[in-house]
Formats: structure tokens, sequence, C-alpha cells
């Protein structure tokens, strides 16, 4: 299944290392009980009573992301509007009511899912997540709750819809798709004549419907949804010993839950009681729910997806506007508030006490700029996000996280920028303002800072528009922000590239207006470019700048 | 009866290991007009700044009306208020009208209303010839205008000593005249004065004292006859023969 390459992850493992440390082991469940020990479940979970499972609702059919509750899809909790359906949505349910729980659906990126997990912030990870050795370090999974199989899929009327084993497709002339590891496995098929891979499922039905190629190899999940969708198809599956060898590749998926969690044995028992036949039927009525009609056109699909996903994209998008606003706001007040402290000038003969404090609060700054300015913005996210619930049990809302995540960010940068802006104030200001008899403060507030502050406001509109683009990477936190949400509109309807462009516009449009509403407030704060002469005799006349 | 306004002690100012001012002793009487000569670098602006605080002497002491400004209780600010500047490159605020480059302190400092401020600072623009401007702002204005406002602006805030330092050396030479002529006036007018000038001319026919300095020490100091017709100091002689054959 899904296998993307978990480097964040990895940066962040020491995260792990120090929960494993200060988890105590827990003493394993009686697995002969028939029903569940309802205390030990609970102690397990979060909050008593709730199951909270996150997954990415982005990752059709297994799960996505749909504005209506219809075909009992669940609503997410931290996406109010939003609802997920899927195989893994089914499962998490069909679980939550076996063991007798509520069931909470988080939406989380990928990259969110393990330390959100680790930080204790959902019970169990249900996103169509294949269980490999490095992620069995960090976490514990269940048994397969599915097992994706390779097939072939072929023309009904064909010879080979009667095959049982990849040895009856000798010499066929098979395809499979581009950059991935199903092309590598048609060389296990006696004198195939492999074809060139396709880039796509349409491409490659379309190749087996005409006749070119005799079979594609896909997994069941693809398989079922082509073969709902085109009547002349079907698709040969293989036992054991006739199928393909996968080798290293994993084709299960199960349940992730925390190292040594008393929940793994309740699992795989509520996990039991769903029959194969039961599972094969879900997955069939959900890559069924999930198929849509004929493409209407590149454009057609832009519509389509408005049509489906128009009111999370706007939600979206007022988010990363209000994100960006605020913290700007914010950042700048503290970076503006840094600035001023440390253009102060504290006396060290005068006042040795003072001047020790001031420089140690002023080291504590430099600390702060450098740390917020030398680390990415993702990693802050996930440390503070998830640290804090991790270490001190914080449970901060995705939104005050992303607010103070930004703000501070913005205040490291644009400290820097105001001291540079105050620093670039003629000297002959400031002494011209101290020889008329005013203290420091009054010099800064009526001379210095609206000057300093005039020249940077074009790096400040700079900033509000690099955190109108920088709130993307608080997907990670789980910030239903524009970008987040256009990920799952991409990943429900596979429609990417239309989805991208819309939000592609959204972001141009938000950046635009800022950018020019930003110009129009330096004109006026520059002042008028002319201005009256004033005389007793004759009319006032206006002198324009440069006529001089 | 003149009475001292400010009173220089053993005055003596380093910049790290480089003695800028030695020895410095110095009076200030009300109404004189008081120009400093001396080459570039012998510690003119220094001195200038040291009176207004805006460079802390190393040592010494300066008494203003009797009192030590050095001392740790003294409200700097206030006596700042009371000894104006005008800068060779004028200073004016950028951020504001000529009107407002004079009401500001008046209001901020003084805590005089904003009407009464800006009548003050109307009668002060007038006098240097820029009240027709009072609405430009610094950028829209030539360097003379410039420092015609700056000196309204430090007169608005009733000084009672003006101190000048090298107030015509940046400006084109057609502008050198209305600024001479406002300085002029404004002696004339009684005002307390202390001008670091090259201006030979303002020196001899304006101030009452001249004071010559010589790397960082006070050369010779004397009524201003005495100075410029009948100096004694070789270096004053060796230094007005220069400016005079210059000017010539
Ligand atoms: N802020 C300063 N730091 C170091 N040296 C200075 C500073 N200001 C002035 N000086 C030095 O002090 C000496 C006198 O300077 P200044 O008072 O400006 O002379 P003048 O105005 O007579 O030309 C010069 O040698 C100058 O380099
Ligand atoms: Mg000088």
């Amino acid at each position: 299944m899904k296998n993307k390459t978990w480097t964040r992850w990895l940066t962040l493992s020491f995260l792990a290392l120090i929960f494993t440390l200060i988890t105590p082991l827990t003493s394993t469940i009686n697995a002969q009980d028939e029903s569940y020990d309802q205390n030990l479940i609970n102690e397990a979970l979060e909050e008593p009573g709730t199951l909270k499972v996150g997954m990415e609702a982005n990752y059709a059919p297994f799960n996505w992301s749909q504005t209506s509750s219809s075909n009992g899809a669940v609503e997410i909790s931290n996406s109010p509007g939003e609802y997920a359906n899927g195989y893994d949505v089914q499962m998490a349910v069909r679980l939550a009511e076996e063991l007798n729980l509520t069931l909470e659906i988080i939406k989380l990126d990928w990259d969110g899912l393990p330390p959100a997990l680790e930080s204790g912030m959902i019970d169990a990870v249900i996103a169509g997540m294949s269980p490999t050795p490095e992620r069995e370090r960090q976490i514990d999974f269940s048994n397969a709750y599915y097992n994706s199989e390779i097939v072939l899929v072929v023309r009904e009327d064909s010879n080979y819809a009667a095959a049982n084993s990849i040895g009856d497709f000798d010499s066929a002339r098979v395809t499979a798709q581009l950059n991935t590891f199903h092309y590598d496995l048609i060389e296990q098929i006696p004198n195939v004549h492999r074809q060139t891979a396709m880039d796509s499922f349409p491409a490659m039905i379309t190749s087996v419907l005409s006749g070119k190629s005799d079979a594609y190899v896909s997994e069941a999940p693809g398989a079922m949804a082509a073969t709902a969708a085109n009547s002349d198809l079907m698709y040969i599956t293989f036992d054991e010993n006739n199928g393909f060898d996968t080798g290293q590749v994993n084709t299960s998926i199960a349940v992730g839950m925390q190292k040594d969690s008393p929940l793994l044995d309740p699992v795989n028992q509520a996990l039991s009681t769903i029959s194969q036949a039961d599972r094969d039927q879900l997955m069939n009525d959900m890559v069924l729910l999930n198929e849509r009609g004929e493409s209407t056109g590149f454009w057609g699909d832009v519509r389509e997806i408005w049509d489906m996903y128009g009111s999370q994209f706007l939600v979206g998008a007022r988010n990363t506007l209000i994100i960006a606003l605020i913290s700007t706001v914010i950042g700048s007040t503290i970076g503006l508030g840094i600035a001023i402290y440390r253009s102060i000038p504290v006396d060290k003969k005068r006042n040795p006490i003072s001047y020790f404090f001031y420089k140690l609060f002023d080291l504590l700054i430099m600390v702060y700029i450098e740390i917020f300015r030398g680390t990415p913005m993702m990693v802050q996210s996930m440390l503070i996000f998830y640290g804090s619930k991790l270490f001190f049990n914080i449970d901060m809302s995705p939104l005050f996280a992303a607010l103070l995540i930004v703000s501070v960010n913005t205040g490291a940068y644009i400290s820097e920028v105001f001291r540079g802006g105050i620093m670039g104030i003629d000297k002959g200001q400031s002494e011209a303002a101290k020889a008329i008899g005013m203290s420091h403060f009054q010099s800064m507030t009526t001379v210095i800072l609206p000057q300093a502050i005039r020249n940077t406001l074009p790096a400040l509109g700079n900033e509000f528009v690099i955190n109108i683009k920088d709130t993307s990477v608080l997907n990670v936190i789980a910030v239903t922000e524009l970008f987040f949400v256009t990920r799952s509109a991409a990943g429900s309807t596979y429609m990417t590239f239309q989805s991208f462009l819309i939000a592609s516009i959204i972001y141009f449009v938000m950046t635009f207006v800022t950018t020019r509403l930003l110009r129009l407030i330096e004109n006026y704060m520059s002042g008028s470019a002319s201005y009256t002469v004033h005389e007793s005799s004759t009319m006032p006349k206006t002198v324009e700048r440069g006529s001089l | 009866m003149s009475k001292t306004i400010l009173e220089v002690q053993h005055l003596e100012k380093r910049f790290g290991d480089n003695l800028v001012l030695k020895d410095i002793d110095f009076e200030v009487e009300a109404g004189e007009v008081i120009s400093i000569i001396g080459s570039s670098g012998s510690g003119k602006s220094t001195l200038l700044r040291c009176l207004n605080l805006l460079e802390t002497p190393t040592s010494g002491d300066i008494l203003y009306h009797g009192d030590s400004i050095l001392a740790r209780s003294y409200d700097q600010n206030k006596y700042r208020a009371k000894v104006g500047m005008v800068f060779q490159g004028f200073n004016l605020f950028k951020n504001m009208t000529a009107l407002k480059n004079c009401t500001v302190g008046q209001v901020k400092i003084l805590d005089r209303s904003q009407a009464e401020a800006e009548k003050i600072a109307l009668e002060n623009l007038e006098k240097v010839g820029m009240a027709p401007y009072r609405d430009a702002r610094p950028d829209q204005l030539s360097g003379g205008q410039q420092q015609r406002i700056a000196i309204a602006r430090a007169l608005s805030m009733n000084p009672e000593v003006l101190l000048f330092d090298e107030p015509t050396s940046a400006l084109d030479p057609e502008m050198v005249g209305e600024v001479l002529d406002t300085m002029t006036a404004l002696a004339r007018e009684g005002l307390t004065m202390i001008v670091v000038t090259h201006e030979m001319a303002f020196a001899r026919d304006v101030s009452s004292r001249v004071v010559f300095m010589d790397k960082g020490v006070i050369a010779e100091s004397g009524p201003t006859d005495q100075i410029i017709n009948n100096p004694e100091n070789e270096r004053t002689k060796e230094f007005l023969n220069r400016y005079l054959t210059e000017n010539k």
C-alpha cells in the first residue's frame, strides 16, 4: 500500500524514543476471553469511551473526504462540515461498534499520523497503512484488515477468463502502470510480451478493451473499480502458490496503535469477527461509491470538484487568510517590541545591574531569533503541537497552535527587519530629537519608528504574503487550511491537477489582492505628493514634489 | 550686569585612546554671541555636542546656572530643551511637515497646547521667512529652507542658548546668505548663541567673542576685534591668514 518516504518522521524519532522510555510496560490482555475487558480498553484510550482514529481522508477507496454524511460517512471532528468515508472508515465504524466505543475521526496529514499516535492525540491509525519493518519499530500493528492481492484484469470474453495461475498467461501481452512495482512483476509471467507501461487506469483499461493488451496488473481495489465500471472486464485472482511473488513489498494493511498498547488484542479480536467475505463486499461497496461518471473534460472536472468541495475550499482559504493575517500582526508586534528593546541605550558604567539584566534578556531574544529562523516551520509545528501533548499533556487546538507557531516565526524574522529599519534611519534624526529634549522613548515613538515602519512596510507585506503560502505546512498539525483541503479533494477524486489548479487560483487571488492593498497603505503613509504654499495676499498655490 | 548661563570646567573628552578635548575652561554669559573657529578636527563639534550632552564628557564639569548637569540626579532631557542645537545637516524630522517639526517638541516636552504651540511655531517660521511653507515636508524643500526651519524649530522651544554647528557648511553657496541673515537677525535680538563656523565675515561682524580652538584646546579667546585683528597666538595668526587670503 502506501510506502511514502518517512524522512520527516525519522527526524522526530527521538520523540518516539523518549516516549518508549517513559511509557510503563503494560501487561498483555488474556486473549482467551470471549468478551472485552472494557476497563482495560478505557485505560488505554486517551478519552474513555471514545476511539479516536486518525486518517488522511484523501486516499480513495480506503479513505476519502466528502461534504455530506451520505452512505454512512462520519463527520471529521477537527473539520466541521467535512465527512470521511471509505473502507477504512467503515472498518473503524465496525471496530468501534464491536468494542462498544464512540468513534471519532481525526483528519491528519500522513506525516502527522505517527507523532499524533505517539503523543496520544489519537488512539489508532486506520489509514491504508502497511506494516513495514521501519514503522513497526515505533508502532504496533494489528492483524491485517485488508489484503490487497495482485490481480490481472482481462476481457470477460478472452481466453484468459478462466485462468487461475500466472502460468496460464504464457506468451500474453501484459501491461501495468508506469513507475509502480506492478510493472516489474510482469517478468514473472513465462514468455510474456511486456507492453509499454501506461500512465493511468483509463489508458490500461482502453488497451485491454481494444485488444492491444491481453491483461494489465492491478491491486484488487483498483481492479474492482475497473470491473464495476466496465461490464466487459473481469479480474483474475490467484491463490498463494500460483500468483506473483511480491517479495519485500507488503500489500496488507493494518491498524496502527501505540507500542505495547493494551488495545492490540481487543482490536485483533474484533477484527476476527469480520469475515473475508464481509471485507471483500465492503471493499466492493466502497469502490462503487467512489465511482464517478464519465469525465466531462478537464474544465468539467474542475467544475465538478468545485461543486463538490467548493465550500471546503472556501473554509480552507478563510482559515489560511485568518492565520496569515493575525500571525503577521502579532508577529510584527513581537518583532517591533524586540527591535525597540534592543535599541534601548543602557549605560554599563552608570547602571551595572540593569545592564546585566538587559544583556541577559537580550541573549534570550537572540537565542529565540536564531532558533526560529534556523529551523523549518514544519519541524517546529511537529515539536510544539505534538511535543506539548506528549511531554506536558497540553491539548492545543490546531488553530491556536498554528497562530502561535506562525506568529512566533514571523516575530523572529520581523524583529531583524525592524532592527535594520531602525538602524537605517539617519543618526541625525535621533540627535535632533534629543536636542529638543526628547527622551529615548519619545524620540522612538514620534520620530524614529514612524520612519522605520514606513520603510519596512514592503518587507511586512512580503512577510504577509509568505505567511499565506507558508500556512500550507501546517497540515501536519491538522489545521484545515487551503492546502490541506486541496489534498483531500485531490486524493478523494483522483483529480490532482484539477484540484491544485483551483487552489493555486485561490492562493493567487489572496496574495494579489493583499499586495495591492498594501501598496495603497504605503502610498497613504508617504503623505501627499504636493503641498500648499500659504501666502497672505494671493491665492494659495500648490507645489508638486520635485518642482524645486 | 551680565549673568553666567554656562560654565565649563576642566572639560575632557576621549574617544577610546584619542584625547579630543583637553582641559577646556569656558563661560557663556547671557546675550553673548560666541564664534568658535579652528581647523577641521580641532574638537569644535565635540565641544558643542558636550555642551548639550549629545556626547558625555570623560571628566570635568559643566554648570548650568551653577548646577552640574552631569550630576546623576540631574534631568538632562529638561536641560537639553533649554539649550537648542542647529546641525550642519539640518536633521529635520523627515516624517513631519515644517509646522509639525516646530510644534512636536513644544507639545511633548513643554506641555503646551496644540493651538499655543502652533501659534508660537508660526511666529518663528515667520521670523525665518518660512511660514508659507508650513505644510511642506523636508524632502520637498531646499537645504537653505530646511536650515531656516531647523532654526525655527529650535527657537520654538524658547532656548536660553542656541548652539550652531557649521550651519551653512552643507549649503549651496547661493543659500548661505539667507541662513546667515537669519542668524544675524537673531543675534541683534539678543539671543545667546554659540556658533561653530568657517564664515569669518559672520564671526567678525556679528559675534561679540571669538574662541580659537587648536588640537583639542582653546588656544586663544577674547573679544572679536582683538582676536580677529590682533591675535597673540601664532597658530591663530596662521589660521586667520589662511582664511583671509582664501576669502579674498
Ligand atoms: N564619535 C566619535 N568617535 C571617535 N572619534 C571622534 C568622534 N567624534 C569625533 N571624533 C574625533 O574627535 C576629533 C575632533 O572632531 P570634531 O569635534 O568633529 O572636530 P571639528 O568639529 O573641529 O572638525 C577628530 O579627530 C575626530 O576624529
Ligand atoms: Mg565639526
